[in-house]
């Protein structure tokens, strides 16, 4: 009965515990490593006791023990130690550095554990991976860093989003991103885009809002049997981030200030090669087309300009503001263009239309620790200015963070971290554009017609506002397309985010093996999204050209409640158990209100005032998720683990009978090299570890997916009589209550080793996710009365095998040393089935040109119309010499790569650290509307090989003889390959890309004695520097690394949305 | 003791989670974003059929007169001149809304004795189930719109089967119609405003529509026919059209005239017009050609001043072999009337305000009184034009359709009626253009000498001419919905005066529509038809393409 007597004079006699200690004496000592280097913060126990101490900055500890109490010293990397407490006053210890993988991680829902007792695989990326880059956007930072994470930027302006999936799709019409947790509790990475793809994709991702130089460590768990605790939210995998104000590792050092400043360029990274050989016009003649199929630059030659009755003989034309309509009002505008002659040249429009923007970054951070260890704090500020290679792209970022723990006296221990962070995103609006213009929907796009501007318009030459009346004006004759320049200027999405978020944690430790945690997490962000477009545009939309401005907010909040118990006991000598209880409910909000205004009547006013309609923009959304789980970890003499943990989940947005879902999970991991006695000791093979985990999960739908409506419409029509005609009319979305959750079975082997003394390590998992019952929104024939339906339907497979493997192929702590690691991984996901009512679902893009799910096919393989075959597969041409095109949804690409590879490599040489990352993705297919657009528009060097004929392959549609029919470079790149079959579009994205390099130099300790300063880094690097498409046309330089369809499900797609940056600068760390 | 106390805690942690009790509500299901299905209204259900019912028939009355040079057509290949895609939206409308309104508001209006509102709907659900007929054969009726019912892939039924039912429900409705209502009529009629005499002799009309178009099919459907002409009870006068008046709004809603608001824009007009109609009418000195064309410039490249690459490429062209055989208009009309020939898919040069575009008749547009102006937004009657959708003019062609089989010489009364009520209400759009100067106008002379060239060209025709005299007033009369003639023209295959196609192997002309993209690729019941030459039900013409002979 004395621990209890203890517990109870700790909780309410704290006075008189300190007398029953009081007979007890003190013990002194320091605390050194093998160097003789003193460790701060090193743990010391009373062994089977909860009394216990850490040593300070200098090593130096102090503890109250009774004479034969074994004292416990522990420290993470070294080997534990233990001493019998004899005689003497003073111990002090010389740790040892243990094997390194012995190291402790957080896992799900922050319970730390030996990495070696998981059954699952855990990817971890440290702090030295993220701090001084070149992106300030955490997910874009991890690219390349761990095996089976696959990252898409949205495109490569500033602050656009960013698409992450963990070991590929395992659902096609439910959220695959991951879940972030940050500090332990759910971060919301939500993407709020402004619109769909093809309206424009404007907004970032929210966790954009995380200040990559402010990241202790990330940790990656991949597999379901990794996540299983964290229910529904963790089936994706789970993104683990520790933030430095919640890194509970202070103390090592008492005070510490770091800095962390870095500039950097951002350029546009894919600039076609343009020609210089041909300009404007068609078929060799000049006009003020879309297209560069006009007359050569040269005056000689069957192109040549020489030839042209348009252009006289000092090689000039009639400038496009003297011959435009009157109708335009162009000639009106402009008197002083009236007769002015233009020269006939190639222009550098589109590499002129791009700036270098400008990136700086700064983050201070401090830490620090009371003397015993047992109070940390860390606080850290953050500003981020990132300018867009795109004029008027800017975001800005200041992140404000606080965090503490303390170790109370009363066995309570609190911590808290508490974030702020405030985004500006701006940016000119970016819609998918299919090679004419932007898709219907009448938005604007910066990029859409940026790209194919003919050679012979001088975009930055030409005034792009009508003086008069504030309107976009341009080359064409009927000034049917719309400046780049104007949009530029006159059309914005800004976004600002305001967001708060952090947790707050009590811990109740009942005895040195059992405690109670609660933790509250709150994740609040208020966004305020202002979309406009000023009056004077040019699009079929009336409202749009009216002059538009919306406003809006989004408010999200996650309030997440979580309590544990967790205990920790030895059974027997051998056999331990851990386990962990818990419950926690999860309530998710999101509510949008805002204004929609058109016809606006001052030109350049934005506000609501200055616009003649209104009309509302309000969704609410609302989703609460309770859970319970438990947990238990059985480990036999340190080479055995057993894991075996289940969930239920109950979810607020089902009908009642399938709103409750119960899945269990189980690991072991196995250690030979402890477990046989001819393994252990071993020179050649230091450790190896096998693995196997089961991991189950759950999907809820999001949304209302039971409920059948009825649509209002306040504003239908106007009746004669000038009132508005209310409407209501069915849902298009049937209800569908027997709606249930998805499910996910994942199977998972592994293994870890290290070889050679510990200079190679190699591991590789191999796992098998089988999605059941998918909640798919099923598109719907509408004479079944609706258009779509959540359903569940169909089984889909992903396999995959990861390989990570590390040398050093130098070692040389002093002089030169050298550490290769690469990671491999490919992914394989299959569609099984999809139940007895359909065989193909289109579930991202287009109807007829989007990713499908088809049986027996790879999930996102993408559809579209093709050329026509005859039956002995032969293409097909029609009598004027094109192909036949197929309408339907047939295959026509692939977007899963083959496989990903990544090799990073990391020199240093005493001071000096020179590291690259070099990214492969083998194989991919895309459909890219930037290659198609301008190789049919005659604008790369890819296209100069133009005054031949051409001839299809292929056979006559009437006769069956093989085609013959001659076609001249228009019709051959215009009418088939830009705008014939879908299948024409489609290349193979493989890609080589230096991901990332940097050369950097760190003072020597000599030099910073004399200054305040504990350690200062310079370094250089540069992001995306060099990349290789090297199955695309050369002279696009066209970047795979676009995710057209926006942050989801969509894959292998580009609608001219996405060219990439590159970036390279200096950064500088210090710390005093 | 220890234990008592573990719970304790336990039990207060778990109540710190669990009873805040906003995060552990789980019944969370209606969605406040809409309505609910019990929040719905008849008038709001019959304003949304009566709508939707004069946009779709807008559309497919716009597709249909492309096929038949009513409007211009701009593919090459009849095979691809509609992509699949082009149609999900006459599914969207036709099922997902007209028809899938009227069935939910039915059991409502019934149990509220909302007879009219009943009636009102079906007889335009009734009209919307044979043009689906029309234009692309076999479609789902019995097993349609039960999607609640777990019906998810409705099979077709025969088109023969969907015209019965659509017959009994035009039969149904005029019952309906004479039905006493206990509440008043619907709020909204955007049709007769509440006439309902009106509506009735629309039913009927509609009933002689379904004889005439299955006269091929049914030997009885003369005499049904007129049966109903002897009643008198039909559409007769031009203050009876049925038709869909367009606004002025252009934003939130926008209510102009669709062909207004594609053309009078601040980049000029986006369609083109077809060569065919503009070129007869020029040709025929019709009184109507003010009113449904606006010319932008007096001449057209290569007639009054050069030809010009950069502006009308064909300019510069000679013309095909088989138009010079066939005597066409190529390339270009005199006098600025600038269209484009049937089947011409050359690229889009800037010439949105060289273009002729749609005048004052129906599209809400400008009187062209030669000032050869530029459109604009907001120009001329502002898109306050009409969509028609049964003209009493148009009635009387179907009477001289049917009084041909029996004698030639008897339709040319018909004809002419026809043809001087269309005149009346085409020539009364010219005051809607306040800018117009009407001086210009036809007179009277011009008009009655113009019916008097219409009726002794008839007199003097072969039986042949007959039909192409009779046809080609029918399709002037048409101009703003081509449902009528596309099926006359299958029905009959004239008029054979016809410009063909700018290619010459154009392949089959369309005898209906392919199936919707989103019907074949989501209803696992139907495959596609892989062929425009499929003939619906009442075709029994030869195949094509040798039947039309225009193609």
């Amino acid at each position: 009965m004395k621990p209890n007597y203890k517990l109870l004079l700790t909780l309410f006699m704290a006075l008189v515990v300190q007398l029953v200690f009081a007979q007890t004496k003190t013990i002194t000592g320091t605390v050194i490593d093998e160097q003789g280097i003193p460790l701060p913060g090193v743990n010391i126990l009373v062994k089977g006791s909860s009394s216990g101490t850490q040593t300070d900055f200098d090593g130096n500890y102090s503890i109250q023990a009774s004479s034969g109490d074994i004292l416990v010293y522990s420290y993470v990397g070294f080997t534990p130690q233990e001493e019998i407490v004899g005689p003497t006053e003073v111990i002090d210890i010389t740790l040892t550095a243990g094997e390194a993988l012995e190291e402790v991680i957080v896992t799900a829902q922050g319970i730390t554990r030996e990495r070696k007792a998981l059954g699952y695989a855990v990817a971890e990326v440290d702090s030295e991976q993220l701090e001084s880059r070149a992106e300030g956007d955490i997910g874009r930072v991890l690219s390349g860093k761990a095996s089976g994470v696959n990252i898409t930027a949205q495109s490569g302006l500033s602050g656009s989003g960013t698409n992450i999936t963990i070991r590929g799709l395992s659902s096609f019409s439910g959220s695959n991103q991951p879940l972030f947790i940050v500090d332990g509790v759910p971060f919301s990475s939500d993407t709020n885009a402004q619109g769909d793809f093809v309206e424009g994709n404007s907004g970032g991702s929210r966790f954009f809002d995380l200040d990559p130089n402010n990241i202790a460590n990330v940790n990656v768990l991949k597999g379901l049997a990794a996540a299983t605790l964290y229910g529904t939210a963790g089936r994706n995998g789970v993104i683990l981030i520790t933030t430095k104000n919640g890194s509970s590792k202070g103390g090592r050092k008492k005070n510490e200030v770091t800095i962390n400043t870095s500039v950097f360029f951002n350029e546009i990274g894919s600039v076609p090669d343009y020609t210089d050989k041909f300009g404007n016009g068609f078929d060799q003649s000049f006009g003020w087309f879309f297209s560069n199929w006009g007359p050569s630059f040269s005056e000689d030659g069957v192109a040549g300009w020489g030839n042209d009755a348009a252009i006289d003989a000092n090689g000039t034309i009639e400038h496009p503001y003297s011959t435009a309509s009157s109708g335009t009002g162009i000639p009106q505008a402009f008197p002083e263009f009236q007769g002015v002659r233009y020269a006939w040249k190639p222009y550098n429009s589109v590499e002129d239309f791009f700036r270098t923007g400008t990136v700086t970054n700064t983050t201070v951070s401090a830490s620090g620790a009371s003397d015993d260890g047992t109070v940390t704090y860390n606080v850290s500020g953050g500003h981020l200015e990132d300018e867009g290679f795109v004029p008027e792209n800017k975001v800005i970022r200041n992140t404000l963070g606080i965090g503490g723990r303390a170790k109370l006296t009363n066995n309570f221990t609190v911590s808290a971290t508490m974030n702020f962070t405030r985004t500006d995103l701006k940016s000119p609006p970016v819609s998918a554009g299919d090679g004419n213009s932007v898709f219907a929907g009448g938005g604007s796009s910066v990029f859409s017609n940026v790209f194919f501007t003919p050679r012979s318009v001088d975009l930055s030459g030409l005034p792009y506002q009508n003086p008069l009346d504030g309107s976009s004006v341009y080359y064409r004759q009927s000034n049917n397309i719309q400046n780049p320049n104007w949009t530029l200027y006159n059309t914005s999405s800004q976004q600002i985010t305001n967001r708060v978020f952090g947790n707050t944690a009590v811990t109740y430790d009942f005895t040195e093996n059992l405690n109670l945690t609660y933790r509250l997490g709150i994740d609040v962000y208020s966004e305020n999204n202002v979309n406009y477009q000023n009056k004077g545009g040019v699009t079929d939309n009336t409202r749009v050209r009216s002059g538009f401005y919306d406003t809006y907010n989004n408010t999200n909040y996650i309030w997440d409640h979580n309590v544990t118990l967790n205990g920790d006991y030895d059974l027997s000598d051998k056999l331990g158990l851990s386990f962990n209880l818990g419950a926690t409910t999860r309530r998710t909000v999101f509510d949008q209100n805002g204004v929609s205004s058109s016809g606006q009547q001052v030109y350049n006013v934005l506000r609501h005032f200055n616009f003649q309609l209104q009309d509302e923009i309000q969704f609410y959304s609302e989703q609460n998720i309770a859970g319970v789980y438990g947990q238990a970890e059985l480990d036999y003499d340190s080479y055995l683990y057993l894991t075996l943990a289940a969930r239920n989940d109950w979810v607020s947005n089902l009908s009642q009978d399938n709103r409750s879902i119960g899945y269990p999970s189980a690991s072991v991991s196995f250690l030979p090299t402890a477990a046989f006695e001819g393994m252990r000791g071993s020179k050649v093979l230091n450790f190896l570890k096998l693995r196997a985990g089961y991991g189950t999960s759950a999907n809820f739908p999001s949304g209302y997916p039971v409920a059948t409506r009825t649509l209002l419409d306040t504003q239908a029509f106007i009746d004669d009589g000038g009132s508005f005609v209310t409407t209501n009319t069915t849902d298009d979305n049937r209800g569908n209550p027997d709606l249930k959750p998805e499910t996910l079975t994942e199977l998972e082997f592994g293994i870890e080793s290290r070889w050679w003394n510990n200079r190679i390590n190699l591991s590789a998992s191999y796992f098998s996710r089988v999605t059941k019952d998918l909640i798919v929104n099923r598109d719907l024939d509408a004479s079944s009365a609706f258009t779509s339906t959540s359903t569940n339907i169909g089984e889909i497979n992903v396999k995959g095998l990861e390989i990570d493997m590390g040398v050093d192929v130098f070692d040389n702590r002093e002089g030169f040393s050298w550490n290769l690691n690469a990671n491999f991984s490919t992914i394989d996901p299959v569609v099984k089935d999809l139940g007895a009512d359909t065989d193909i679902i289109v579930y991202s893009g287009f109807t007829n040109l989007g990713n499908a799910a088809i049986p027996g096919r790879p999930l996102g393989t993408i559809v579209g119309s093709r050329i026509l075959r005859n039956d002995n597969g032969d293409l097909v041409t029609n009598s004027q010499g094109d192909y036949v095109v197929e309408t339907g949804q047939f295959e026509i690409g692939n977007p899963n790569p083959d496989y990903t590879l990544n090799v990073g490599s990391s020199m240093t040489y005493k001071n000096i650290s020179f590291n690259f990352l070099l990214s492969h993705v083998s194989g991919g297919d895309i459909y890219s509307q930037t290659i198609a657009t301008l190789l049919g528009r005659g604008l790369t060097t890819d296209t100069e090989d133009r005054l031949n004929s051409f001839i299809l392959p292929g056979v006559n549609q009437d006769t069956g003889n093989p085609n013959t029919v001659q076609i001249n470079n228009s019709q051959y790149y215009f009418d088939n390959i830009l705008f014939g079959p879908n299948e024409l579009q489609v290349y193979d994205g493989s890609v080589v890309r230096l991901q990332e390099v940097s050369l950097g130099y760190s003072l020597p300790a000599s030099i910073l004695d004399k200054t305040p300063f504990g350690s200062l880094k310079i370094s250089v690097s540069g992001y995306n520097l060099w990349f290789d498409a090297y199955n695309t046309p050369d002279g696009i330089n066209f970047d795979p690394n676009v995710a057209a369809l926006g942050v989801g499900n969509g894959q292998g797609f580009d609608f001219m949305s996405g060219p990439s940056s590159k970036r390279y600068g200096l950064s500088v760390q210090a710390s005093f | 003791m220890k234990r008592i106390y573990i719970y304790l805690i336990a039990i207060l942690a778990t109540g710190a989670v669990f009873h805040s009790c906003e995060t552990t509500e789980l019944d969370l299901t209606s969605n406040p974003n809409a309505l609910d299905t019990t929040q719905t209204d008849v008038d709001f259900f019959n304003n949304a059929i009566q709508l939707r019912y004069g946009t779709l028939m807008d559309s497919l009355g716009n597709d249909n007169a492309q096929l038949v040079r009513i409007e211009y057509l701009g593919s090459r290949n009849y095979l691809n001149a509609f992509a699949p895609t082009d149609s999900d939206y006459v599914w969207d409308d036709a099922y997902r809304q007209i028809l899938a309104d009227v069935k939910a508001m039915t059991p409502l209006a019934l149990a509220n004795e909302q007879y009219k509102h009943l009636a009102i709907a079906q007889v335009l659900s009734a009209d919307v189930l044979v043009t689906l007929v029309d234009n692309f054969g076999d479609i789902p009726y019995s097993e349609a719109l039960q999607g609640a019912e777990d019906i998810l892939n409705p099979s077709v039924d025969s088109g023969a089967a969907v015209y019965a039912e659509a017959e009994g429900m035009l039969n149904e409705a005029i019952a309906n119609f004479n039905r006493e209502d206990s509440q008043p009529g619907p709020d909204t009629d955007l049709y007769y405003q509440n006439d309902y005499s009106k509506w009735i002799k629309l039913a009927n009309t509609l009933k002689m529509k379904i004889y005439l178009q299955t006269r091929l099919v049914d030997d009885a459907a003369l005499s049904k026919f007129n049966a109903i002409v002897a009643t008198g009870n039909y559409i007769t006068d031009s203050s009876e059209d049925f038709q869909f008046q367009w606004g002025t709004n252009e934003n939130q809603p926008d209510t102009r005239a669709p062909k207004y608001a594609f053309n009078y824009t601040p980049t000029g007009a986006g369609d083109y017009l077809s060569n065919w109609l503009m070129g007869t009418m020029l040709e025929k000195n019709d009184p109507r050609i003010r009113y449904y064309f606006y010319r932008q410039v007096s001449a057209v490249p290569g007639e009054e001043v050069p030809p010009n690459e950069q502006t009308l490429t064909c300019s510069l062209e000679s013309a095909p072999q088989h138009y010079i055989d066939g005597g066409f208009t190529f390339c270009s009309l005199p006098n600025g009337y600038w269209g484009r020939d049937h089947g011409d898919n050359d690229g889009t040069p800037g010439d949105g305000f060289l273009r002729s575009t749609y005048g004052i008749y129906p599209a809400g547009g400008s009187f062209d009184d030669s000032r050869f102006e530029p459109v604009e937004q907001g120009g001329g009657a502002a898109g306050a034009g009409i969509t028609p959708l049964m003209l009493a003019s148009w009635v009387d062609f179907m009477k001289a359709e049917m009084a041909y089989l029996e004698d030639p010489a008897s339709a040319e009364q018909f004809i002419l009626s026809g043809t001087q009520k269309s005149i009346a209400k085409v020539t009364s759009f010219g005051s809607l253009d306040a800018d117009a100067d009407l001086s210009v106008a036809p007179t009277d002379s011009d008009i009655s000498n113009y019916l008097d060239t219409v009726g002794s060209t008839y007199e003097n025709a072969s039986p042949t001419e007959k039909w192409n005299v009779m046809a080609e007033q029918f399709w002037i009369a048409s101009f703003g919905n081509g449902i009528l003639n596309y099926n006359f023209y299958r029905r009959t295959g004239y008029p054979t005066t016809l410009q063909t196609n700018r290619e010459l192997n154009p392949g089959g002309f369309i005898r209906s529509f392919r199936y919707p993209a989103n019907f074949v690729n989501n209803n696992s019941s139907v495959d596609q038809k892989q062929q425009v030459t499929a003939q619906v039900f009442w075709d029994t013409n030869p195949a094509s393409p040798e039947f039309p002979i225009s193609n």
